[in-house]
C-alpha cells in the first residue's frame, strides 16, 4: 500500500533513520491532525457506528445490529436516490472536468482581458444560489423559455419540459451544476498549470509539435496529480450533492431528482432517526472510498 | 487486527460522549431569575416581543430573553442543541408534527395539568397537542384558511363583495374564471393558488372529513379536478411555473396580478404591515374559505403555534408561567393587538383584533375570522412526516401533469401503505 | 493563428455574458420592490430603480457587525487551513514513514461523509467542550480540514524530488526545506487553497447557523437568510445583501489571480 501511493523518488532509508523519519512525517502533520481527528474524524466514526444503532439525538442509544441496512434494502427511497445520485455523478464528474480543463488551459495563455474571463467564469460558484435557481429555471421553462423557444424554432415540436419533468429534471440539473461547478474547479487547474516547466513547452514548438500534440505530451501528464484531486474531490462532492437540488427542485418533480444526502439529511436532522440516516451515510461512504482506492490505483499504474 | 482494535475503541468513546448527554431540571431557585426563550426571526415577528413585554410587566421578578433562530431551519437548529443537552427553558413549537417529535422523544417538561385548566371549546388547536393523553405545550396562536381578494378587481368586474360571503368551490372557479382577463405581461389571474400541497388536500380532507393518513385519498379528487381545470383553462399560473420560478403569493396578490387567493391567515399580518408602509397600494379584502355546501356553516383548516418546557430547563417553573402567561386571555390580547390571531377565541379578543387599523371588519371579513370548524392541517402521528412527504412528491406529479389524477391519488394510497404501512 | 484567437474570443465573451445572467438577475433584484421580485414573465430592468434598498439593509439588520465577523472567520479559518493544510501535505507528500498512506485515506474517506451525517455528534463533542456560541468553535470546525491536506499534497508531488534532495546536502533540515524550497515554489496553489477556503467560509450558512446563536457573533449569510420568515421573504433585500456580500469575495479572487501567472512554480529550476 505504501508504495502505491508515494512519488516515484524519495529519500532511501535505512531502518534506524525511518524512526526518526517517523518522528518528522507525524510532526508535519500533527497540527493539522490534531484538529481534524477530535472534530472532525472522531465525530465521523461516531456517526458511522450509530448506522447500528437506533438513536433519535436524546435517548440512550440501542443496539440493533443491522436492522438499519435491512430497512434500507426495502426502501423505495433509498433505491431511487441511490440511482439518481449515481446518474447525476455520472454526468457531473466528466462534463465539470472536461470544462474546467478546456477552460483553465484556455485562460492559462496570454490573452488580453483574460482576468476579466477567469472572474467571469468564477462567478457563478459565488452567485446567491436562488439567483441561480430562478434563471435557471426561467431559461428552461417549459412554455415561455427561450431554450426551449429555440428548440421549437428549429423544428423540435415538442421540446422537453426540463425540471417540470421526471425524464428531464437531472438533465437540467447537471447542467446547471456543471456551469456552477466550473469555476472551481478552473482554479485548481490553473494552480496546476504553473508547475508545467515552460522550457518542456518551448523545446517541443522547437521540435515543431503541434497545440494536441504539446497539450497531450505536455499538459495532460503535468497535470495528473491535479486531475486525480480533481477529480477525488469531483466525485466525493457528486456523490454528496444537496445545495443545488434542493434549491431548483428540492428533489422533484416526485422523486426525479433525490439524492442521497437529501434522504440523509430528512431521515437524520428532520426525522430523528439518526441510526437509519447513518446506515445510508455508511453506504455513502463506502461507495466513495472504493471509488477513490480504484483511482489511486489506477493513477499509480499509469505512473508505472 | 489492529484496524479492529481502533475501530472498536473509537466506537465506544462515541457511545460514552453519545450517552452523556442530557441533565436534570434543577428545582427553581428564588429570587429574579432569567428565562431564555428559542424564537425565531425576532425583529420581524412582532407577537415575540408583545407576548415577552406584557409578561415581563405581569411577573416583573422574571426577566425573558430571547434565543433568535432563523426562521428557515428552526427545528433542525433546536434538534441539534437539545442533543447537546442545552438548557434553553422555553421552546416555541413552530408546528405539531415537530411538536408531536419533541414530545415523543421525552425531551418537553409535561403541561398536563396546565393544559386541563383551559376550555378547549375557547382553545381552537389545543387538542392537537394531546399526545397519548398527556400535554408538553399550550397553543398561544392559530392560524387557519381564508379566501383573500382584490376590491378594486372585483369592482370593475361588478361582483359585490357580498358574493364571496357564502361562496362554494363551484362558485370560486366560476368567479376565477370570470376574472381572468389579459395576455402575457398584463395578464391577470381571476386566482392563484400556492403550491404546497395542502390547499388542494388538506382543504378537502376538512371539508369532506376525509383522513390525510388513511391511506385512502379519493375525497381528494374533486378538489384536484377543479384545481387542474381552472389550470388547464388560464385561470390559474401554472403550478410548474409557480413552482420553478418561486412565485410568491404575496407578488400575486399586492401587484394585482391576482384577483383571489386562498391563504392562511398569518398573511393579514404582512399585507397590514406592507399597506400601513406604503409597499402595497392594493386594496385587499378577507372572506371565508370557500365550502362544499353553502348552508351558512364555514369549515377552514389550519394549524396552531405553541409553547412547551424544556426538560433541561433550570428554571422550570418560570418557564411554566410564561407558558400559561401566552395563551392566557392576556397573552391572547397582546397577541391580537400584534395583528395575529390567537388561540383563544372569544368575542373581545376578535374585537380588539378588529380593532386594528387597516383590518378589513365588514361582514364577510367577520365571518371569514371567525369559521364554525377549523380542521389540524395535518394529523400528527409518528407518521405524519412521511407521509407529508409522500402526498408532497405525488401532488407535484398531479399538478406537473406527469402522472393523471387517478394514477396519482393511487400512488399516493399504494406508497403510504408500503413506505409507511 | 488569429483566426483561432478571435474563435477563442468570441467564445469567451459569449460564455462570460451566459454566466453572468444570473448574477444580472441578482443585482436588478436588488433594486425592486420584494413584490417585484419574483415576477412571471421576469423583469430585468425594475420598474423603478430603488437604490434606497442599499442603505435601508444597513438599517434593517446590523450588517457591519455580521460583515466584521464573516471577514474574521474567513481571514482566520483560511490562515490556518493553508498553514496547517500545507505543513501537514509536506509530511503525506515527501515523508516516507509506515502507517501514513492508511492515515492519507481516512483524510479523504471523512471528506466521502456529509456533513449532514456527523454534524449531531459534532456539535455534542463542541458543547461539552464549551465552545458552541463562540467563533472558536468555528474556527476550530473548518481549519483543519481535509481538502487543504489533500490539495497541497498532490500539488507537492508535482514538484522534483532533486531540489529537496539538493537542499538536504546542503544540509537543510525537512522544516527548511518547506519553509525555503517547497513553500515558495507552491504560491499558486496556495493561492488557490486560500481563496477557495475563503470563498467556502464566507459563504456557508449551515456552519454558523448551527454554532452561533448570539446575534452579535453572526455572520453575512445568517444576516440574509433572516430575511427569511416562517411564510415568506423578502426577497429583494436578500438580493441587495448577496450583492454586498459578494464585493469581498471579488477583491480576494482578483489579488489571488496574480498568483496564477506560468513561469512563477518553475523559476527554481532553472
Amino acid at each position: 500500500m505504501t508504495a502505491t501511493l508515494s512519488a516515484p523518488a524519495e529519500v532511501r532509508t535505512t531502518p534506524r533513520r525511518g524512526r526518526s523519519r517517523t518522528w518528522i512525517g507525524w510532526s508535519f502533520i500533527l497540527p493539522n491532525f490534531i484538529g481534524f481527528a477530535a472534530l472532525t474524524l472522531i465525530p465521523v466514526i461516531a456517526s458511522l457506528a450509530l448506522s447500528f444503532l437506533d438513536w433519535d439525538s436524546y435517548s440512550t442509544p440501542r443496539w440493533v445490529g443491522l436492522a438499519n441496512f435491512e430497512r434500507m434494502i426495502h426502501n423505495d427511497n433509498f433505491w431511487t436516490a441511490l440511482r439518481n445520485t449515481a446518474y447525476y455523478a455520472v454526468g457531473h464528474v466528466p462534463l465539470t472536468l472536461g470544462a474546467a480543463l478546456g477552460f483553465a488551459v484556455l485562460l492559462n495563455q496570454k490573452l488580453k482581458g483574460v482576468q476579466f474571463f477567469r472572474t467571469a467564469l468564477f462567478f457563478p460558484y459565488i452567485t446567491s444560489l436562488v439567483a441561480v435557481a430562478v434563471v435557471w429555471n426561467m431559461l428552461l421553462s417549459p412554455d415561455l423559455g427561450p431554450v426551449n423557444q429555440f428548440l421549437r424554432a428549429i423544428g423540435i415540436d415538442n421540446p422537453p419540459g426540463w425540471t417540470t419533468s421526471t425524464t428531464w429534471a437531472m438533465p437540467a440539473v447537471i447542467v446547471a451544476s456543471v456551469w456552477r461547478d466550473l469555476g472551481y474547479y478552473m482554479v485548481l487547474y490553473l494552480a496546476g498549470l504553473q508547475t508545467i516547466p515552460a522550457e518542456l513547452y518551448e523545446a517541443a514548438q522547437v521540435d515543431g509539435a503541434s497545440p494536441w500534440q504539446r497539450f497531450r505530451h505536455i499538459t495532460l501528464p503535468g497535470l495528473r496529480p491535479t486531475t486525480f484531486f480533481v477529480l477525488i474531490m469531483l466525485t466525493i462532492s457528486s456523490f454528496k450533492v444537496f445545495d443545488l437540488i434542493q434549491v431548483m427542485t428540492e428533489g422533484g418533480p416526485g422523486r426525479a431528482t433525490l439524492v442521497l444526502s437529501q434522504v440523509i439529511y430528512r431521515e437524520g436532522i428532520v426525522q430523528g432517526r439518526f441510526g437509519y440516516s447513518s446506515a445510508v451515510s455508511m453506504v455513502l461512504f463506502v461507495i466513495v472510498l472504493t471509488i477513490t482506492v480504484v483511482q489511486f490505483r489506477l493513477q499509480k499504474r499509469s505512473e508505472a | 487486527m489492529r484496524r479492529h482494535l481502533v475501530t472498536t475503541l473509537a466506537g465506544a468513546a462515541a457511545l460514552a460522549l453519545l450517552t452523556a448527554c442530557g441533565g436534570s431540571a434543577q428545582p427553581a431557585a428564588d429570587g429574579p431569575q432569567t428565562i431564555k426563550v428559542s424564537l425565531w426571526n425576532y425583529a420581524t415577528t412582532p407577537e415575540f416581543k408583545a407576548i415577552i413585554d406584557g409578561f415581563q410587566a405581569a411577573n416583573p421578578d422574571i426577566k425573558v430573553e430571547p434565543v433568535d433562530i432563523l426562521a428557515d431551519d428552526y427545528a433542525e437548529k433546536v434538534t441539534t442543541m437539545l442533543a447537546g443537552g442545552d438548557t434553553t427553558d422555553v421552546l416555541t413549537m413552530k408546528n405539531v408534527i415537530d411538536y408531536s417529535r419533541f414530545g415523543t422523544r421525552g425531551q418537553l417538561l409535561p403541561l398536563t395539568d396546565e393544559a386541563a385548566k383551559l376550555d378547549p371549546a375557547k382553545y381552537s388547536g389545543l387538542k392537537a397537542y394531546e399526545l397519548e393523553g398527556k400535554y408538553f405545550a399550550l397553543p398561544y396562536r392559530q392560524d387557519f384558511w381564508v379566501l383573500y381578494y382584490n376590491k378594486t378587481l372585483l369592482k370593475q368586474a361588478g361582483v359585490p363583495e357580498s358574493k364571496l360571503q357564502n361562496l362554494t368551490w363551484a362558485g370560486y372557479a366560476d368567479l376565477a374564471k370570470s376574472l381572468t382577463k389579459g395576455d402575457g405581461a398584463s395578464k391577470v389571474y381571476g386566482a392563484y393558488q400556492h403550491t404546497w400541497r395542502s390547499i388542494v388536500q388538506a382543504t378537502s380532507a376538512a371539508q369532506t372529513g376525509g383522513n390525510l393518513l388513511g391511506g385512502d385519498y379519493g375525497f381528494m379528487k374533486d378538489q384536484y379536478a377543479m384545481t387542474l381545470g381552472l389550470q388547464q383553462s388560464g385561470t390559474l399560473l401554472p403550478w410548474a411555473t409557480a413552482s420553478s420560478q418561486k412565485v410568491s403569493y404575496n407578488t400575486m396578490l399586492s401587484t394585482g396580478k391576482a384577483a383571489l387567493l386562498p391563504m392562511g391567515t398569518w398573511y393579514a399580518a404582512t399585507l397590514l404591515a406592507d399597506t400601513k408602509s406604503g409597499k402595497t397600494k392594493v386594496e385587499w379584502g378577507v372572506a371565508p374559505l370557500p365550502q362544499l355546501k353553502a348552508d351558512g356553516k364555514v369549515t377552514t383548516f389550519g394549524s396552531p403555534t405553541a409553547f412547551a418546557v424544556n426538560k433541561n430547563s433550570k428554571h422550570s417553573e418560570a418557564a411554566k408561567k410564561f407558558v400559561e402567561w401566552a395563551s392566557s386571555e392576556a397573552g391572547a390580547t397582546a397577541v391580537a393587538k400584534a395583528g395575529v390571531t390567537p388561540s383563544l377565541q372569544s368575542q373581545q379578543i376578535l374585537d380588539t383584533y378588529f380593532a386594528l387599523p387597516g383590518v378589513p371588519n365588514g361582514e364577510v371579513a367577520k365571518k371569514a375570522f371567525k369559521p364554525d370548524n377549523v380542521v389540524l392541517e395535518m394529523p400528527v402521528s409518528d407518521k405524519s412526516s412521511d407521509v407529508d412527504q409522500i402526498l408532497t412528491e405525488e401532488h407535484e406529479l398531479i399538478m406537473t401533469g406527469q402522472k393523471s389524477l387517478d394514477d396519482g391519488l393511487a400512488e399516493m394510497a399504494k406508497r403510504v401503505k408500503n413506505e409507511v404501512g | 493563428m488569429t483566426v483561432r484567437r478571435s474563435l477563442a474570443y468570441v467564445l469567451l465573451v459569449v460564455l462570460s455574458v451566459a454566466v453572468l445572467v444570473p448574477f444580472a438577475w441578482m443585482v436588478s433584484s436588488s433594486l425592486k420592490l420584494d413584490a417585484e421580485v419574483f415576477t412571471v414573465p421576469v423583469q430585468w430592468i425594475p420598474a423603478e430603480f430603488r437604490w434606497s434598498n442599499f442603505t435601508t439593509i444597513w438599517e434593517r439588520i446590523p450588517l457591519l457587525t455580521y460583515l466584521r465577523n464573516s471577514v474574521f472567520l474567513s481571514l482566520t479559518i483560511t490562515a490556518l487551513q493553508v498553514l496547517t493544510g500545507s505543513f501537514a501535505a509536506y509530511g503525506f507528500a515527501k515523508v516516507r514513514f509506515p502507517g501514513r498512506d492508511v492515515l492519507f485515506l481516512a483524510y479523504i474517506g471523512t471528506i466521502a461523509v456529509p456533513w449532514q451525517a456527523y454534524m449531531v455528534p459534532q456539535y455534542v463533542i463542541m458543547q461539552k467542550a464549551g465552545l458552541v456560541n463562540t467563533h472558536l468553535s468555528l474556527i476550530l470546525l473548518q481549519a483543519f480540514s481535509a481538502f487543504g491536506v489533500f490539495l497541497m499534497r498532490q500539488y507537492y508531488l508535482t514538484i522534483p524530488d532533486e531540489l529537496s534532495e539538493a537542499a538536504r546536502l546542503d544540509g537543510l533540515s525537512e522544516y527548511g526545506i518547506w519553509a525555503r524550497i517547497i513553500l515558495p515554489l507552491s504560491k499558486p496553489a496556495l493561492a488557490s487553497l486560500a481563496l477557495l477556503t475563503f470563498v467556502n467560509t464566507w459563504n456557508d450558512y449551515m456552519g454558523p447557523f448551527i454554532y452561533l446563536t448570539d446575534n452579535k457573533l453572526w455572520t453575512i449569510q445568517l444576516g440574509l437568510r433572516s430575511f427569511v420568515g416562517l411564510y415568506d421573504a423578502e426577497y429583494a433585500m436578500i438580493m441587495t445583501g448577496s450583492v454586498l456580500s459578494v464585493l469581498p469575495i471579488l477583491v480576494i479572487f482578483l489579488l489571488g489571480q496574480k498568483y496564477f501567472v506560468r513561469g512563477i512554480a518553475t523559476s527554481g529550476l532553472k
